[in-house]
């Protein structure tokens, strides 16, 4: 029986007959199916999908006419970050940096991101990130946005002002925990608005909030009140709204946004927050599942990102990259993968842009 | 009985302190051991844990069983003494998130999990260093639980295991290795005893194994 080569979510490679990998993709689609409350994939899509896993060629590209429009993240990060950070450990300066993503790289956004990627350490050295995006603006063409994740638990003790709730739980101060997360949220949206109203002044064409979620349902709600304040302020600016992870997590649980409670939802529903905060364009993610083959994380993947782009009202620009989108968990993820992720999100899940 | 036990397991997954206190307060009266209590208040807790990873109930849900689970303790533990019938009473876990890692959410659903399952938990909490975990097994641990939710940090999980082994403790205490990069494959590959993908499966594990 024919065997095709593929791989496993923590990057091995595997060898799995067509049936075995149909299995898969059926089996990650209806956890997706179950845990999102989503219709399944078409039959279309399943025989799609395995098509593209098990294509011979390493490196396979979506059809002509089905490019998408390509935002990179993390500003020169990806360069002088080492591997922990996404990066390659290649030191270039932040111009350089940009210039080579819109120039060699393909790139058809970019972005400005302060070492820590995250909002409130930029807030001490704000003057310096004007400068430097004037400066950038002055020389490239792409548009170029200023990046960082809102991060709230840079917030939560040992590195903020609040009580982390992890720590106030374990001791069982549950209604404390919770106070302190809305605290955070409020926080953090005012340092949204801080950060993001001057950057915009000093140039930036708009504004990408990364990784949002990470730190939780309060991380969401302060990022959704910040981008709703600086859609105010600055209302033709272009506003990205990109996650965490497929669910929000509940460490508050019932923290609302316009009266919605916001932990637990998933990216069909998770957008429909982004659309009423003011954001142009929102970025789902879908968690890779490090024990479970490509064919069922991007089963499950493409199963929550189709219905997400069906409901959209805005563009979806899924977040593919490193353990995100079906692509493996692995310090460089392999080419194989990424280019069979991203063909299955473009033609399969209809994405706007990656 | 059957009444008394669905109770006890109904009030554990509503979360509610007060009324997990007083359905063990109605079992009590109704002539329950408490040994058999607490199995129906884990089963309750087993099933919180599931619907936490199912995304159906959140962190402060977990905690507020956890905690009615605690105050059930306070009163069954003397009882469970009195009766010589400690069969609920497991081994001493040291938990943490290994050096370099400041992921604590998952590692401390499973400490939650872990004591709700019986078993004596230290949580040494994140970025915890190696020493940290060998100080606490000299002091007693059997088992001992490394979270690493970053690829660049998982490698500790292993460093942990060799410092075991050169120190000669590794035949003493029961090894489990969790977080998103970790996988079955990596846990064999570093001599783990148990890989646990979701805090419920790993008490699951932990409970076979100690038994």
């Amino acid at each position: 029986m024919a065997e095709f080569y593929t791989r496993m979510g923590d990057g091995s490679r595997v060898l799995m007959t067509r049936e075995k990998i149909l299995n898969d993709i059926q089996a990650g689609m209806a956890d997706a199916v179950d845990m999102g409350g989503l219709p399944d994939l078409t039959p279309n899509d399943i025989e799609k999908l395995f098509e593209i896993i098990s294509d011979k060629n390493r490196v396979v590209g979506v059809e002509p006419g089905n490019e998408v429009v390509l935002t990179y993240d993390i500003g020169q990060l990806d360069f002088t970050g080492d591997n922990g950070n996404s990066g390659n450990g290649v030191d270039v300066g932040r111009m350089e940096s940009a210039l080579l993503h819109e120039r060699a790289l393909g790139a058809d956004t970019f972005e400005l991101a302060h070492a820590d990627y995250s909002i409130k350490p930029v807030k001490p050295v704000i003057s310096n990130e004007m400068q430097t995006m004037e400066e950038i603006q002055n020389e490239i063409v792409a548009p170029y946005f200023y990046g960082a994740m809102p991060n709230a638990g840079l917030y939560y003790s040992p590195d903020g002002p609040y009580g982390n709730p992890a720590d106030l739980m374990r001791e069982f101060k549950i209604d404390e925990a919770m106070q302190a997360a809305e605290m955070t949220a409020d926080h953090l949206a005012r340092d949204i608005e801080y950060v993001a109203t001057r950057l915009i002044a000093a140039g930036s064409d708009g504004f990408n909030f990364d990784t949002t979620a990470s730190a939780g349902d309060a991380d969401a709600v302060g990022t959704f009140k910040g981008v709703r304040a600086l859609r105010k302020a600055c209302p033709d600016t272009y506003i990205n709204v990109g996650m965490a992870g497929e669910s929000i997590m509940g460490i508050h649980g019932s923290i609302e946004f316009d009266g919605e409670i916001v932990a637990g939802t998933y990216p069909h529903q998770q957008v429909k927050f982004a659309q009423k905060a003011g954001a142009n364009v929102f970025g789902p993610v879908v968690n890779t599942n490090t024990s479970k083959s490509l064919a069922w994380n991007l089963g499950r993947a493409v199963t929550f990102i189709k219905e997400c782009v069906k409901v959209a009202e805005i563009p979806c620009h899924v977040n593919m990259g490193m353990g995100v989108g079906g692509i493996p968990m692995c310090e460089t993820a392999p080419i194989d993968a990424v280019t069979r992720c991203n063909k299955a999100m473009v033609e399969i899940a209809k994405v706007d842009g990656v | 009985m059957a009444d008394e036990k669905k109770a006890l397991y109904d009030a554990m997954v509503a979360y509610k302190v007060p009324a997990i206190q007083q359905a063990v307060e109605n079992a009590r009266k109704s002539g329950m051991t408490a040994s058999k209590i607490i199995d129906a208040l884990g089963e309750g807790m087993t099933e919180v844990g599931i619907l936490f990873e199912r995304g159906k109930l959140f962190l402060p849900h977990v905690l507020s069983a956890a905690q009615g689970m605690k105050s059930a303790m306070e009163v069954l533990g003397p009882e469970l003494l009195a009766s010589g019938d400690v069969s609920a009473k497991r081994a001493s876990v040291v938990m943490g998130t290994v050096e370099g890692d400041v992921h604590d959410i998952g590692k401390s659903i499973c400490s939650t999990m872990l004591q709700c399952a019986g078993f004596d938990v230290h949580d040494l909490g994140r970025d915890v260093p190696k020493t940290s975990f060998i100080s606490e097994i000299k002091g007693g641990c059997t088992m001992c639980g490394m979270s690493a939710l970053m690829t660049t940090t998982m490698t500790v999980q292993k460093e942990v295991i060799e410092i075991l082994k050169s120190e000669g403790l590794r035949d003493k205490v029961i090894v489990m290795v969790g977080g998103a990069p970790v996988t079955q494959a990596y846990a064999d590959k570093i001599g783990a005893d148990i890989y646990g993908e979701s805090a419920s499966e790993t008490t699951n594990k932990a409970k076979t194994i100690s038994s």
